[in-house]
Formats: structure tokens, sequence, C-alpha cells
């Protein structure tokens, strides 16, 4: 009989599921992680809810680093990023072939094992919108000077990008706001950042621009209109690029 | 001569759009090549791949405020929007602006950094002097530490040059056409010399400041992502042999970083310049693309792929199939045994799979599958590799044959290229085939 363990949609979550998952002592081909999200039930199972531990999860990770490398622990950061039902048991899978390696450094490299394919291409996922985020995001001054910014990707890249924005605008106080996830990081000058619930932002939208805001966005679309040229438009080229999903939230496509 | 004078109190606004129109035909426009923390004072700092934070309805990349700091020019090159004979409205940039632009934009997260070029305005020492200028206000006084991409300009003098180089992070110097003769046709104001005199300067001075910077690690850097050049194809009678000769040698001869292509924008009617009907030669210059990636990233020489017998690419087909279908002697390639460089050779395997392939074969061989999983483009590969010794089905490794089943697969060409080139299923009811063979329209057979 399979046991399934049901963990939190979060990188924490995961990690404990793979601690307690292996603590079980069940037998690897014995256990299953999953995520706690509607779904069927299978019969002939047994189902546990994994308590998130942040100290589970860091020594599981800090494993993960000393063994495996930082390759590795990249990977299982960004891969469960991705909403995808299958990363939980994929990360597992990961992190039980590499501490069983001779060498747990190569595990990423073994893409004939289908888990291991499937964290890499979870987090090559991850890792793109992660990047696209990074230039596509916009920052709009408020009167206090804040600079805010929401934006609506696919994985939660948040706490990603949040690390180059910090040292990018080190010397800004900057909000960047997760609309889909309710999440948020907080940027205060010269200090760190933090991940907040996002409730208290819900005002921000309705609060008042700076005054050089508008000239500024002004400026930007014209930039934008004329640096293309003409007789080589190509707007299936710019949508691949550009998917239009990310465009409500950038400057320069909205009217 | 037709010039309107401008007034210099222009609102920002018109500059910038005068200005960033003027200088769209400039490609560059990456931000890429070197890595910088922020210096704790100031805004901003430098990711090694570069960022793209937009991208024109063209689908070009905006990464850079791409602007120029004067379209007044005292050059009247034939092909260029800003010749002096042009009747257009003319501005200039104070280096003021440009700051007050750049700052704002990069604080918004719009842009990764500021691309400055300029016509001539009165001397090149002059010019290059307000663009010194510019970008040390920049660096200085708004702490700037965002990636600048300037242009050098040519015949300026060496010690504004070099003045520049310490506070841009990449520098350029455009060749603008690829052979010598073009240049003294379309823009008899420039000379090869003149234009490759600065950049053999900062070729030279980047080779110093490495020899410093490893005595001294906190030694001021030069251009520290190198230098770029760019071309116009199709404004001149040059082959694509030619152009990917220059290419070489300036990658060999001058360490250049890129080579950009531009294919010709007829934006002057010009008896010297030719007419495009058809537009700008998109596709040649895609080609030479590809094939300027085979140069850098995959160990082939412009000789490989062209030569004086075939001075133009393949419009079918892209360069390195191009490539394999004539060099059939050396596959298939084995992909469990073969080298990296032979890997990388095989149409369908790019630099990304080929590594993973390299990585993955150690830890167990690899069979079809895994390479379509990895990313392999399998239906252009597979007349080309073996796994274990076996190919994936029976294939005859010949030109033809390969040939015709790869175009079933071929990339999105021109409607002229696709039909002729191709064979199809012939339809008994398809009239406009049977006319397009050049044949009468005649009555169906009965007998048949």
């Amino acid at each position: 009989m399979t046991t399934v363990f049901l963990c939190e949609d979060s990188l924490d979550g995961i990690l404990t599921g793979v601690y307690d998952a292996w603590d079980s002592r069940l037998g690897h081909e014995c256990v299953k992680l999953q995520l706690q999200i509607d779904g069927n039930i299978e019969l002939f199972c047994e189902y546990r809810t994994v308590c998130t531990d942040l100290q589970k999860a860091e020594k599981v990770l800090r494993t993960v680093r000393k063994r495996m490398g930082r390759n590795a622990e990249e990977a299982v950061c960004y891969a469960a990023a991705c909403t995808d039902d299958r990363k939980a048991d994929a990360i597992y899978r990961l992190i039980v072939l590499g501490l069983t390696m001779p060498d747990g450094k190569k595990a990423v490299h073994c893409l004939q094992n289908t888990s291991v394919l499937l964290v890499e291409k979870l987090r090559c996922k991850s890792w793109r919108e992660a990047e696209k985020m990074l230039g596509f995001l916009r920052f709009e001054e408020l009167e206090n000077g804040v600079l805010y910014a929401c934006m609506k990707p696919l994985c939660a890249v948040l706490p990603l990008i949040a690390p180059h924005f910090a040292e990018r605008f080190m010397q800004e106080n900057w909000i960047i706001h997760d609309v889909g996830r309710r999440q948020a990081a907080v940027h205060r000058m010269g200090g760190g950042w933090y991940l907040t619930d996002s409730y208290l932002l819900e005002k921000v939208n309705q609060k008042g621009r700076s005054g050089s805001e508008e000239e500024f966005q002004d400026l930007w679309k014209i930039f934008c209109r004329y640096i293309s040229i003409e007789e080589r438009k190509n707007p299936g080229c710019q949508q691949n690029l550009l998917p239009l999903r990310f465009r409500p939230y950038m400057t320069e496509f909205m009217d | 001569m037709l010039r309107t004078r401008i007034p210099e109190q222009l609102p920002v606004m018109e500059k910038l759009k005068i200005l960033s129109d003027a200088a769209k035909y400039d490609v560059a426009c990456t931000s890429s090549g070197t890595s910088r923390g922020n210096n704790g004072k100031g805004i901003g700092n430098c990711t090694d791949a570069g960022i793209c934070h937009s991208f024109a309805a063209d689908g070009r990349c905006i990464s850079l405020l791409k602007i120029l700091f004067t379209n007044e020019c005292i050059f009247n090159c034939r092909y260029c929007l800003n010749r002096s004979s042009n009747d257009i409205p003319r501005a200039t940039f104070t280096p003021d602006e440009i700051c007050s632009l750049v700052m704002g934009f990069y604080r918004r997260n719009y842009i990764e950094g500021l691309f400055l070029s300029s016509g001539i305005l009165n001397t090149p020492d002059y010019t290059m002097e307000l663009m010194y200028q510019t970008l040390y206000k920049l660096r200085t006084q708004y702490h700037f530490g965002g990636y600048v991409h300037v242009k050098a300009i040519p015949g300026a003098d060496p010690v504004l040059i070099e003045k520049t180089g310490y506070l841009a992070d990449r520098m350029s110097v455009n060749l603008e056409l690829p052979t010598a003769e073009g240049l003294r046709r379309l823009a008899p104001a420039k000379t090869r010399e003149k234009i490759l005199m600065p950049m053999r300067q900062v070729q030279n001075r980047m080779e110093e400041n490495r020899e410093e910077l490893i005595l001294y690690r906190n030694a001021p850097r030069f251009v520290p992502a190198g230098q770029s050049t760019q071309m116009i194809i199709g404004a001149t009678p040059d082959s694509d042999f030619q152009i990917l000769s220059v290419a070489e040698s300036l990658y060999k001869k001058f360490e250049l970083k890129r080579v950009f292509y531009s294919a010709f924008v007829n934006v002057n009617e010009d008896s010297e310049l030719p007419a495009l009907p058809g537009g700008p030669p998109l596709l040649r210059e895609h080609r030479l693309y590809q094939a300027d990636w085979l140069l850098r990233f995959y160990g082939f020489s412009a000789e490989e792929l062209l030569s004086e017998d075939r001075p133009n690419f393949n419009m079918i087909f892209d360069p390195k199939c191009d490539w394999a279908l004539r060099h059939l002697e050396y596959f298939p390639v084995e992909i469990n045994s073969a080298p990296y460089e032979m890997i990388l050779r095989v149409p369908g395997i790019g630099v990304k799979s080929a590594r993973r392939i390299i990585k993955a074969r150690r830890q167990g061989s690899l069979d079809f599958t895994d390479l379509k999983k990895m990313g392999v483009v399998l239906k252009r590969a597979l007349y080309f590799i073996t796994c274990r010794g076996r190919s994936m089905y029976p294939i005859r490794i010949e030109e033809d044959y390969i040939a015709r089943n790869l175009l079933y697969t071929k990339e999105n060409l021109p409607p002229q290229l696709q039909s002729g080139a191709t064979y199809r299923q012939l339809s008994l009811f398809d009239d406009g085939m049977l006319l397009s063979a050049g044949e009468q329209p005649q009555a169906f057979p009965v007998d048949v």
C-alpha cells in the first residue's frame, strides 16, 4: 500500500514533505508526495497531511546543498516555484537519487531519469518566467516616492526576483505585488526585503501617483512607438517574445 | 542647404521623438557581457546575461534607451536618414536631459541602461566631448551604475575616446558597409582606415587594462563588455562570403564581442542605392546571423560555410544544415561516443542540448527518446545521428533523400521560396498548380 504525503504548495511545504516521507521509513517505493489540492483520491492509499515545518525544510535544503551541490539546490527551489502537480514527487525522487548516488553532484545531470528531467524542465520554466519578469516588471512612483509594481506571473517567482531588485534599487523604497498569489515583497531604503501577505496593499492602486509619473510614462510610450522600424513590422515575433499575458501590467501597452 | 534650424528649447518629448526615431536603425540593443554590483551610493547594477525590458512592434528587443545625442550631421552618407542634405527636423539633447531621462526610466525598470550614438555636430571632437560630458555626469553626479553603450566617433581625438571608454560598458564603431569600395561609394566622407583606427585603439587599451586589472583588482575598468560593430546588408552588391569573411576577421583580429548585421532599409531616394520592392532583405540578414553564431559558438570558419564559387547562402536551408548536406562523409555521428565538437555540428542539436548530451551520457547510454526529451530537434537530427549504433529508422545517407525529407520540416520561408522549391502531393483537382507550372488549362482526359 502506498502512503501519500500531502504537502503545502510551497518550497518549505515540499521540503518538509521530503523530510517526513523519508523519516517515515516506509521505503521510497511505498511513499508518494502530492500537493494539497483537490483532486481524485485513490483507493488503497493512506493519506497523511504534512504540517509545514521550517526547521525540517531548512535541514533538507542544507543537505541538498552539501551533498548535491548548488545546482541541485537551485533546481529544487526553482522547480518548487512552478505550478505543476507532479513537482513534489519529482523533487523527492531527485533528492533520493542524489543522496544514494556515490557522487550526489551528478544527480542533476541524469536526464535519463524521468523525475530528474521533470525537475530540470520545471526549473527551466520558472527560470524563464523569472528572467522575463526581471525585464517586464514596471514600477510606478507613488506620491510619497515609493516605487510600486504589480505582476501576475505563472510561477511563484516573487522570492526569486526580489534579490535582484534589492541589489539594483538599494537606495529606494519599493513594493512588488504578486496580484495572483496575493503576496508582496517590500524593501526599505538601504535595508533588506521581506515577503508579506498583500491584503494591506489593496488600496495602493487607488493611491495617487507622483507629479512626474505621468510625464515619464508618456515619454516611455513615445519611445517604444518611435523605436520600431515600420518596414520590419512583425507582431507575431513581438508576441512570441512578449506574450499578451504580461501586457496588462506594462506601461507601454496601457492606454 | 535645405536644413531648417530647430530652436534649442524644444520640449523633451519632441526631442525624444526625433532622436529615438533617428536612432532606431542602430541594431545593437544588448545589455550583456558585464556583471557589476551596486556601488552602494546610487542606483543600478549589471547582469552578465543582460535583460530585455520590452519588445517593439518589429520584434526587436528594447533593453537600452537608444537615442542619438544629436541628429545634426556634417556628413552626407547616402544611406543615412540624418545625412546633411535631408530636410528633416533636427534636435540636440543636453547632457542633463539625457541624464534625467535615463534615471527616470531606469528607476521604473523600463530600461537596462543607455545606448548613446550621435550624428556629427560641428566636428567629431566636439561631438565626442559632449558625449563624454553626458556619461561623466551620469556616472559621477547621478551615480548611475547601469549599462552604458556608447559609440566612438571615427576621427575624434584618441584621448577623448579613451576617457569615454572608462565610463562606458561597451563601445562600438560602426563599420557601416562590408567593403572599402562600398564605403567610398555611399559614404565618401568615411574611409575604412578612419573607422578601424578607433576600433584598434579600443582593442589595445582593453588589452592593457586586462593586465592592469590582474595587478590591481580595483583599477578602473575600460570597456568591460567589449566592443561591437554593425554593417548594413544589401545596400551594396557584396556577397555573403565577403561579409562573413569580414566578420570573421573582425572577431579574430579585433577581438570584437559581436558583429551586427542590419538589413538595409531604404529611407532616402538616391540613385546610388538599390530599390528594394520586396522590403528589407530580412531572410539574408537572418542567414548571416545564423552563420555568425556558427562562427562564434560552433567552431565553424567562414571558408567552410561559403566559398568563392558559392558566395551566397542557400535561402532554403540554414547554413548548418547546408554544410551538413554537403559533408555527408562526416555522418552519421554516434551520440554515445562522438566528441563534443562533432555533436555540435549535427543539425538540430544546439549548444545547450550538446552539453546536456555530454553530461548525461556519462551516467548511462542515451537513446532517441532521451534525446527527444533533452530538446534535440529529432526531425532534423535523425538523418545525421545514430544511438548505440542504430539510426532511428532505416534512412539513406544521400544528399537528395535527406534534403527532400528536411524540406517538409522547414522553417517559415517567404512565399516565393515555398512554391517551386518543394515537392508536393499532386492533387487531381488543383487547377492552380497546373497553371503555375506554365501549362494551359485543359480538359481532363476522359480515358484516364
